[in-house]
């Protein structure tokens, strides 16, 4: 993938495998500054594996990923809500605020949960609804401020209204010269969100461009 | 170490919003302690042993004069033994399936030996030659040791009659026959009246009379020389009120390791495995936290927990033997060092926990494998070690047998340093291992 804007993160060669079974295998990546890249494929495609690798979650079995820019935060939010369902939001906000080393976790927790609009409830993450998990999982993401943002399928659980406000938020990154990456299975989304496309098949990368050339390309049958 | 303190403080936070757990996992493990304490205490206190009675030997035997009552001496050795009744061919079949550990046979004839008292007869003793069969020959000899004892004591008594008579006279009968007999006190006495009666034989009947006299002197002191022949050496029992089973101080040990046990191994493996349920292990594991880290801290918090817990429980133990009126002294001085072996054994079981919960799937796995694994794992630490081959040495690479033996040195030895370290060097070991071992099963946790 060539783009003539600074890369922030790239995959080189990027493979992991779970025993027997490969779930990424040679794959490159770049996410440069100002990009949106969606990342699509059929279900065990490898998304979120290398989303997971992206953000240092998951170790690669071969290549390398290399921080162009170390300094530039990182953010990832797991296709599951990464959160513990017995604290509650306000927490689980705190809690992983102080292991970010976030200066000041209790103010910055009640700013993100009014942001992703969510009442600062005494009640445990696990009984939240499904989406106001998921923009739970997106505050937490969002603590350290990031430059990077890896999301793993963000809008599965949420209502029309609460995407569009999830993308709100998101999309402002790309906007400051971040990058933006996610995995989705609306190609709607794809359409509006990215400015960048990577298809892959079984751990394999099989299309790498813009979104232009996407539209452009027969890939996108692969899918259908 | 400040990431090991903030995931501390959630855990600490998590189990307060779960006081039911909290309680089960504290009370559970004292309930076991207390139940296999008595199971230790108790088992094997009754040994069943068949006795097969071909005499047919009745509930009152006469011999020597004296009776002799067999149901009595039978019910005093209920004490040590539960005798059962069995035919020959009932109790061998019990004996070597085991319902019964030893068989005391009773041979035809016994009796007529007994009360002949021209032989010794002879009682047949049965038993596997196994560990409980020597403990079973040591109740038996016991018990026949206590019978010749009353039997001798019945014989000295039929013995000192026969000395009364002979120094008092009077009527008796010997095998059957009744006989008269004046007795040495007055044959001395009519000797003196005949000295008087006839002076020229005065000297004569004199010396015999001292004579007499000396012999009945003699017969006085019989009584003593028979029961010093009869027992050599007499044991004086005298019972004491030292510690009673539940507060002896191997169950107390056993109790306090049982306790951090169950604690320490459940409590780390569930945790663990909790961070996997909650998805969010890929989240700390990216730069938040360090592996060994997030290990220490499940390790800190079950050590901090279980020591917590076992210091209440060993301080009931001490105001428990203060105040039940035995004799023993609780060693209060050495609650500081107790409290060491606590951490240690808390850590080092932790660390074993934690083992557990890194490969398992989730937390009711490690949960319950976690509790599958500790129960038998533990009752190993009870089991002989010249037993069965090979229970010593698994029983050593399990942190359970080596914390008894820490705790029990610190309660009850005198110089308890060498024991201690060994019993430190051994959980401290484990521990390094088991951890090192949790770090690697890790690795298949994260995402």
């Amino acid at each position: 993938m060539t783009r003539p804007s600074a890369p922030l993160l790239e995959a080189h060669h990027v493979g992991r495998r779970f025993g027997d079974r490969t779930a990424l295998e040679a794959v490159d990546v770049s996410l440069g500054s100002g990009d949106s890249v969606a990342l699509v494929g059929s279900n065990g495609a490898g998304k979120s594996t290398l989303l997971a690798v992206l953000a240092g979650a998951l170790a690669p079995t071969s290549g390398r990923i290399v921080h162009a820019a170390p300094d530039r935060q990182i953010g990832w939010v797991p296709q599951r809500p990464a959160l513990y369902s017995r604290l509650t939001a306000l927490e689980n906000l705190e809690h992983f605020g102080r292991l970010e080393r976030v200066r000041k976790p209790a103010a910055r927790a009640r700013e993100l949960l009014d942001a992703v609009e969510i009442a600062s409830d005494p009640v445990p993450a696990g009984v939240l609804s499904g989406g106001n998990q998921q923009r739970l999982n997106l505050a937490i993401a969002m603590l350290v401020d990031p430059d990077i943002l890896l999301l793993d399928e963000p809008t599965s659980s949420l209502d029309p209204r609460q995407r569009r406000r999830f993308w709100q938020i998101a999309e402002v990154l790309p906007q400051r010269g971040g990058a933006l990456a996610f995995a989705t299975q609306h190609l709607s989304e794809v359409d509006a969100h990215a400015s960048h496309v990577v298809l892959l098949e079984a751990g394999r990368r099989v299309f790498a461009g813009t979104l232009a050339a996407w539209n452009a390309s027969s890939a996108l049958e692969s899918l259908a | 170490m400040r990431s090991v303190r903030f995931l501390l403080g959630k855990d600490t936070r998590l189990l307060r919003r779960s006081p039911a757990l909290l309680l089960a996992l504290i009370v559970y493990p004292l309930v076991v302690a207390v139940l296999v304490g008595l199971v230790v205490r108790y088992a094997g206190e009754q040994p069943r042993v068949a006795l097969v009675d071909l005499d047919n030997i009745p509930s009152v035997v006469e011999v020597g004069g004296q009776e002799f009552d067999v149901d009595a001496l039978l019910d005093q050795t209920a004490e040590d033994i539960e005798l059962v009744r069995l035919g020959p061919d009932e109790a061998e079949r019990a004996l070597r399936a085991g319902d019964v550990l030893a068989t005391i046979t009773i041979p035809d004839g016994f009796i007529r030996a007994l009360r002949g008292m021209f032989r010794s007869p002879e009682l047949r003793l049965d038993f596997n030659s196994d560990l409980l069969g020597s403990r079973i020959l040591n109740r038996v000899q016991a018990l026949v040791f206590s019978i010749n004892r009353q039997l001798a004591e019945t014989y000295i008594e039929a013995n000192l009659e026969y000395v009364d008579l002979l120094t008092d006279g009077g009527s008796g009968t010997f095998a059957g026959n009744p006989f008269d007999v004046i007795g040495l006190n007055e044959a001395g006495n009519r000797l003196r009246r005949l000295g008087a009666e006839n002076p020229e034989l005065a000297s004569e009947f004199d010396e015999l009379a001292t004579f007499v006299d000396e012999a009945g002197l003699a017969l006085g002191a019989v009584e003593a020389s028979l029961r010093a022949t009869a027992h050599p050496i007499d044991l004086v029992a005298v019972g004491t009120s030292g510690r009673d089973a539940l507060l002896s101080t191997l169950v107390q040990a056993f109790g306090l390791a049982l306790t951090i046990a169950f604690i320490a191994v459940i409590l780390a493996a569930g945790s663990l495995a909790a961070e996997r349920d909650e998805n969010v292990l890929g989240r700390l594991l990216r730069g938040l936290v360090r592996p060994s880290e997030l290990l220490a801290s499940k390790v800190v918090l079950v050590a901090l927990l279980a020591t917590a817990v076992a210091t209440i429980l060993a301080v009931a133990f001490g105001v428990l033997v203060e105040t039940s009126g035995i004799d023993a002294d609780h060693p209060w001085e050495r609650l500081p060092l107790l409290v060491v072996g606590f951490l240690l054994a808390g850590a080092s079981l932790g660390a074993f926990g934690t083992l557990v919960g890194s490969l398992a799937r989730d937390a009711r796995t490690a949960t319950l494998v976690a509790l599958l694994l500790t129960l038998p794992l533990m009752l190993l630490g009870l089991v002989p070690a010249e037993s069965v081959n090979g229970v010593a040495v698994a029983s050593d690479l399990f942190p359970f047998s080596h914390s008894v033996d820490f705790f029990d040195a610190t309660l009850s030895d005198a110089d308890p340093t060498g024991n201690l370290l060994r019993a430190a060097a051994w959980l401290a070991g484990l521990g390094l291992v088991y951890g090192a071992a949790s770090r690697l099963g890790m690795r298949r946790l994260a995402v």
